[in-house]
């Protein structure tokens, strides 16, 4: 027993002796860290879109990038203060709504270092608030979703989202308002007086996917035709359930149809997934560190909307790269690439012409600044919108 | 070594030989456990060079990054507060010889009363704090009361129904949370604590507050309780020989609620010092995403710490490190997260590979004892009637 415990003992020491010392920081361009959500890397969605914009950052910028995952909400704060205490960081950038309470608290600690937040809004001098205009990207795939309904002869779309947090609030009026402006274009086009019903369902979680099934598979029972996920990894549940309601009818291409979200995730269930509402998050994170390297950093909002590139309607070319992403990431086998591609392209096609008119139309009235679309962000306000946009 | 029969001084040597054991068998303890720890160090380094990524700078960044600084040593030590608490629910029930898998429940109620009498009640200040604690403490202690109660009186596996009592706190803080106890301001979590419940930080810049005292209190006092009182004496029989209990006329029952009470107390001030000990937020997510899965890694702590509260706290504090060091390993190395974990799996496993094994043996040999004896086999909680 002396004998090892000796040995023990020695080992501790030398442990001790090893680590001790802080290594000298590696010098380069500029220098760039990302917190991410909850959830992390892998998600094939908003945290990976974010990566991106680092990957970007770090081939065209040259800068360092330092990735820090949280396991825990409780994590953000030591995590952001870790960077900030390190200096060595030209700008950190938090993701997600959720690290907003943590980035005001370091934010106030570090006022020399300059930060980004990613969808919330921190009312400091140093901090740069990226907001996306979710609500016209998602106004857009609401018109698509209200018209491949209105020509299947169907009256119900449905939207499963996350957790009820503001910006989901902004989601989901957003897409009831593309609904209902679609309706309202096709009644004048066609002098009918039809409506479409909204159903939406918040399920509490953005990494459950059993739960993002069970609500998608209440709205199909109901007679929905599209059905729009805004939840992350629960999401997958809502691609799977549509899925398996077509092929029990033993389509291989809907109806019924999802649409995705942040991603484009069209490839997911290739021949179902005819539009994903893609949010820009790596541009978000790109302007951060290019601003903090231009020295044009200001703290304030930057607003990221649909003309400025900050949400759209995703495309045949962005499915592309995205698809490059989930193959480097693992998620997708490389040879199955062409034939999810032509799955995706198939479901773009089984969308009657119609909706894509309607979609493009109102992508640019919504430029133009002829149509604007409401936005909420409490309760009170979403209510409100419910009621007006479903009359 | 032991002392000759016959020597004068007989009585005062043995009992110095005594003592000498017990340093040499706590050295011993000591030695298997950092040997154990090194092994894990040596296989995650392997493979984090498999990987391709810098070992060296990776445990550079893990030590640092648990004890590099202050800082970092005081978020070793709030990572460690709920682990000592969720440890000791799932190690007393242990030395008593029962599995308690619902440390996790029954620290999702005490948050949960946490944030009721936290934001609702306004009195002053320690009073409030101490309020806090008691509604948690006793949360908890109520969550764990009914399966040890089914236990006692109907003989339903503590496992199974406190794996349900899991589930069913589990759905109903969601709903509490989402529903009752919601802030309309910020849906994504609860309303907060009022300000005077807030533990505040010990060190401006870190974690940790006064809720690693509280924890590391209740840590002594349970020791105090299992070693130097009646009661504990009563709980320690039980778990080593529960028969010998009955034979001594001491009541299952009791010892069964008792136990199950003191550990569900444990774990549902865990609860409470997720909410009103650790900045910035001050509530309950909506998704329970602040209380993570830290009843199940009690599991783990306790084990390491051979389900003794003074290992637990040490083993806590190791837990803590690992997760405070994880952050430098990212931020150091680049390693990521699923990887950090992986390695971190490696060293857990490590050590507490010792301590799983002497447990199967005991079940074995208890086992193989109720077959040769059919007389052990009446006792409530024998291996046997499994």
């Amino acid at each position: 027993m002396r004998k090892w415990s000796l040995l023990a003992g020695l080992l501790l020491v030398a442990f001790t002796v090893a680590f001790t010392a802080w290594p000298a920081a590696a010098q380069g361009q500029g220098s760039l860290a990302v917190v991410y959500d909850v959830g992390g890397r892998g998600d094939l969605s908003f945290n990976d879109m974010a990566a991106m914009g680092a990957d970007r950052a770090r081939r065209e910028l040259g800068v360092m990038v330092t990735e820090v995952e949280s396991a825990t909400t409780a994590d953000f704060l030591p995590n952001l203060r870790a960077l900030a205490r390190s200096r060595q960081h030209d700008v950190i950038v938090g993701i997600g709504f959720l690290i907003q309470d943590a980035l005001t608290t370091v934010a106030q600690e570090f006022p020399n270092q300059k930060f980004a937040l990613i969808d919330g809004f921190v009312d400091a001098p140093n901090v740069l608030s990226i907001s996306f205009s979710d609500h016209e990207g998602s106004a857009l795939v609401g018109a698509l979703a209200a018209m491949t309904t209105l020509e299947a002869g169907g009256d119900t779309v449905g939207i499963v989202l996350g957790i009820e947090i503001p910006i989901l609030l902004r989601f989901e009026i957003g897409y009831r308002a593309g609904v209902r402006w679609a309706v309202d274009r096709y009644n004048e086009l066609h002098g009918t007086n039809k409506q479409v019903r909204v159903l939406h369902t918040y399920t509490g979680a953005f990494d459950d996917p059993a739960r993002g099934k069970a609500a998608t598979e209440a709205m199909l029972a109901q007679g929905a035709h599209v059905v729009y996920a805004v939840a992350g990894g629960t999401g997958l549940g809502v691609f799977e359930a549509v899925e398996q309601a077509a092929r029990a009818q033993g389509r291989d291409v809907g109806p019924p149809f999802a649409i995705g979200v942040d991603s484009a995730q069209d490839w997911i269930a290739p021949g179902f997934i005819p539009v994903s509402m893609v949010k820009r998050v790596d541009n978000g994170v790109f302007a951060a560190i290019e601003q903090a390297l231009a020295g044009t950093f200001e703290g304030g909002v930057l607003q990221l909307n649909l003309a400025a590139g900050g949400v759209a309607a995703s495309s045949l070319d962005m499915l592309d790269v995205f698809m490059d992403e989930a193959v480097a990431a693992g998620k997708m086998r490389p040879e199955e690439r062409v034939a999810r591609l032509e799955g995706a392209r198939a479901a773009r096609e089984a969308v009657p012409p119609s909706a894509w008119e309607a979609l493009n139309e109102l992508d640019q009235l919504i430029r133009s600044g002829d149509y604007e679309v409401p936005e909420a962000l409490d309760r009170e306000t979403a209510e409100y919108w419910r009621e007006v946009l479903s009359n | 070594m032991d002392p000759r029969p016959g020597d004068d001084q007989a009585a005062e040597s043995s009992g110095a030989a005594d003592r000498r054991r017990v340093v040499r068998d706590a050295a011993g303890t000591a030695g298997q456990v950092l040997l154990a720890a090194a092994l894990g160090l040596i296989i995650g380094a392997v493979l984090m060079e498999i990987a391709g990524y810098d070992w060296t700078r990776a445990y550079q960044g893990l030590w640092l990054g648990a004890f590099g600084d202050p800082w970092s040593v005081a978020d070793t030590l709030a990572s460690a507060t709920p682990l000592i608490l969720t440890g000791l629910a799932f190690g007393l029930c242990f030395r008593a010889g029962y599995f308690n898998i619902g440390g996790q429940g029954q620290m999702t109620v005490g948050a949960l009363a946490a944030v009721v009498v936290g934001a609702y009640i306004p009195v002053p200040t320690p009073v409030a704090v101490f309020l806090v604690l008691l509604a948690a403490g006793a949360a908890g202690a109520v969550w764990s009361l009914t399966p040890a109660f089914l236990k006692a009186t109907r003989g339903v596996h503590e496992v199974i129904s406190t794996i349900m009592f899991n589930w069913i706190a589990f759905y109903l803080a969601l709903y509490l949370a989402f529903y009752s106890l919601n802030d309309p301001q910020s849906a994504e979590r609860t309303v907060r604590v009022l300000p005077g419940v807030r533990l505040a930080p010990l060190l401006a810049g870190a974690d940790a507050t006064a809720a690693i005292f509280i924890a590391a209190g209740i840590a002594l006092a349970l020791y105090w309780l299992l070693w130097h009182t009646p009661w504990g004496y009563e709980m320690r029989v039980a778990g080593l020989n529960p028969s010998a209990l009955r034979y001594a006329g001491a009541s299952p029952v009791w010892t069964i609620n008792w136990t199950f009470m003191l550990a569900g107390m444990a774990a549902g001030i865990a609860g409470a010092t997720q909410i009103i000990g650790r900045p910035p937020t001050y509530a309950l997510y909506g998704d329970l995403s602040n209380l993570g899965d830290l009843g199940f890694d009690g599991i783990a702590v306790a084990l390491i710490g051979r389900n003794h509260p003074i290992g637990i706290i040490a083993s806590a504090v190791f837990f803590g490190a690992l997760g405070s060091g994880a952050r430098m390993m990212q931020i150091m190395a680049g390693v990521p997260l699923d990887m950090v974990r992986i390695v971190h799996g490696v060293i857990i496993i490590a050590l507490a590979a010792p301590e799983v094994w002497s447990i199967i043996a005991k079940s074995l040999v208890r086992r193989r004892a109720a077959r040769t004896e059919p007389v052990s086999a009446q006792a409530p909680n024998s291996p046997a009637r499994r």
